[in-house]
């Protein structure tokens, strides 16, 4: 699992309300995959990256290197895209746990998957 | 074109100007002759996306089709030169070079009447330039022995476009006796039986792919085999596809001196008879086109061709999120990473079998893709979640294109489960897409379900445009829907039970 999914999933608990999101990532297994660079791609995603949950995920994998947030001109910046091009498609987590910072809740990342199905009490109304 | 695609390409074209260069050796007739051949080439396409299949050739190759609509067949005209291109094409099952077409066939009245003149139709065809192109077209396909040994095995080979109408008749040169329902769900769906077979596919294809390089074209003195294969729909006919594949057969070898083969053949020569039109051809893909991405296969798992069909009408933009929420084995979703590659795809799925299947599929075409282009690494833009469809670990909003094929409620779940699943997946499917701009592509048999489902979701989706397919014999659709800018808020009333409604205000 890349973050870049990362950025997008909120558990949709019943119950808790959208504040569910960003969701921790902790990585126990990593794997960097050397990815072709495309700069006009990189720079296009900028826009939809959530930067705080990004930064602490990139926190939490003690990736360094991450840019702070976009910086102006960022387009034509080649290292800044080439640092994000890095941590949003080299970085993949291939164990470790998502977690909610509301209710807490753990939800584990295996073989690069994470499990986000929610147990049949958690969905009752 | 994606990374993949260029690559691919130049390989093709590589290997194609090599066999120039042989061909210049060894031929003594001119070279500038073939280089400026133009012929027809007839696809075969899922029946229903013949536009869409138009569309590619449009974009890809540049020119334009003529659509044989329902009957799942687009002709278009290329030169030569341009054939590497058309096996990429993506939204093709299988492709054919165009002997020679007739429009308003005059069939005599007596069965034996209508053979004779089968057979003496053999010796007058234009023959010649459709098996130059061939002859090229073989050069660059890869040494397939060992599938033909696996695909005798579990009895697939025979099936052929399946279009599954009802007035079709389909029936080879020698009665080879499949039931031809069965074939035809065969062909949408693959069967788990022969998964084991498939998934050793890849390893041989990965194994011989090395020796593809240095494969020049092989001169063939020995005699050329081939089958003919008659595909015969019309209530007129006063003959057999079975008969007029024999007969017509029959001259073919006489005319040639060709040896009759049906399972080890290089020339595949197709009759088409649909009422009064008439195609002969010579097939130019041994096997179809759409098993290409998936190495493990589940209980309906999608053709490659029918997810790209699906991916394309709704028109992927660079960086466009596109989230299958149903993913299945992944299909959907592995097409979309192979073809939009600057988009994000999302295979979801609630049951853990299937995304592992989906897992496995993304890291078999990562191998695969890794050993054609010969990169150390590579990664495509494709994440695999196993969540629940009615409670999507995606942000509101966040998703600009859904496509997915539903349960049907026939080979997975069942009608009843479908009426409270699918308001559910619609409800939830809105919350995630992007108003205004948001779409989705839904495939479903269940029509009924589907129409009263959305019916009272009007504020939310707005059908745009149906697509009715057929799979397997079963008469399906592809809904196309456009998300409206309408919000969608979610609200808690007074005890605290959650209500989906409209937004009344932004929220703040």
């Amino acid at each position: 699992m890349k973050p870049l999914p990362h950025n997008l999933p909120s558990p949709h608990v019943r119950g808790v309300g959208p504040r569910g999101f960003p969701l921790r990532l902790q990585a126990t297994e990593v794997r960097i995959n050397p990815v072709e660079f495309n700069p006009d791609f990189v720079a296009r995603m900028i826009p939809k990256v959530e930067w705080a949950a990004l930064l602490e995920a990139a926190d939490t994998l003690h990736l360094v290197e991450v840019p702070k947030g976009p910086i102006e001109g960022y387009e034509h910046d080649e290292k800044f895209l080439r640092q994000m091009h890095h941590v949003l498609l080299e970085v993949d987590v291939l164990e470790g746990t998502l977690q909610c910072p509301e209710s807490g809740r753990l939800f584990p990342i295996s073989r690069g998957i994470p499990n986000m199905l929610l147990s049949d009490e958690e969905t009752e109304t | 074109m994606s990374d993949v695609q260029e690559a691919t390409k130049q390989l093709l074209d590589v290997n194609l100007h090599e066999n120039w260069r042989a061909n210049q050796v060894t031929e003594s007739g001119p070279r500038s002759e073939s280089e400026h051949l133009q012929v027809t080439i007839g696809a075969t396409v899922p029946t229903g996306f013949e536009q869409t299949a138009a569309d590619e050739v449009r974009e890809k190759l540049g020119s334009s089709c003529k659509i044989s609509k329902d009957r799942g067949k687009i002709y278009f005209d290329i030169s030569v030169e341009s054939l590497a291109q058309v096996h990429c094409l993506r939204s093709v099952d299988n492709l054919f070079v165009v002997v020679k077409e007739f429009k308003d066939y005059q069939f005599k009245e007596t069965k034996e009447e209508v053979l004779k003149d089968f057979e003496e139709l053999a010796g007058k065809l234009p023959w010649s330039d459709p098996l130059k192109v061939w002859k090229i077209n073989t050069s660059f396909k890869k040494k397939k022995t060992k599938r033909k040994k696996i695909n005798q095995n579990s009895g697939r080979e025979k099936i052929d476009n399946g279009q599954g109408d009802k007035t079709d008749e389909k029936e080879d040169k020698k009665g080879f006796t499949n039931n031809t329902l069965d074939s035809h769900i065969l062909d949408y769906y693959e069967n788990p039986a022969i998964k084991e077979e498939i998934s050793t596919l890849v390893g041989d294809d990965l194994a011989s792919s090395k020796d593809e390089k240095d494969e020049k074209e092989e001169t063939h003195p020995k005699v050329l085999k081939f089958r003919v294969t008659c595909n015969r729909a019309g209530e007129k006919h006063c003959f057999s596809s079975n008969e007029a594949a024999r007969d017509f057969g029959g001259a073919v070898q006489d005319y040639f001196k060709w040896k009759a083969d049906m399972t080890n053949f290089d020339v595949e020569v197709l009759l088409n008879i649909h009422d009064n039109e008439i195609v002969v051809g010579i097939a130019l893909t041994e096997e179809s086109l759409h098993r290409r991405n998936i190495t493990h296969f589940g209980p309906t798992t999608l053709r490659s061709t029918l997810a790209y069909g699906m991916l394309r009408l709704c028109a992927p933009q660079p960086t466009d999120i596109i989230v299958d929420p149903m993913c299945g084995t992944g299909a959907i979703p592995i097409e979309g990473a192979t073809e939009w590659s600057n988009c994000y795809h999302i295979a979801g799925d609630n049951n853990p079998l299937a995304v592992n299947r989906a897992a496995n599929n993304i890291s078999s075409l990562l191998t695969k893709s890794q050993i054609k282009e010969g990169k150390v690494s590579w990664s495509l833009p494709i994440d695999a979640v196993q969540w629940d469809i009615c409670n999507l670990p995606l942000r509101t909003g966040s998703v600009d294109i859904i496509v997915t094929d539903m349960p049907f409620g026939k080979r997975m779940g069942s009608k009843k489960r479908n009426w409270n699943l699918y308001p559910a997946c619609l409800r939830e499917m809105s919350r995630v897409c992007k108003p205004g701009t948001g779409r989705a592509a839904l495939l479903t048999q269940d029509k009924k379900c589907f129409t009263k489902a959305l019916s009272g979701m009007g504020h939310v989706w707005r059908k745009v445009h149906t697509v009715w397919v057929n799979i397997g014999g079963l008469h399906a659709a592809v809904y196309l829907l456009k998300r409206t800018p309408q919000l969608l808020f979610i609200l808690q009333n007074k005890t605290g039970k959650e209500l989906l409604g409209d937004a009344k205000n932004e929220d703040g």
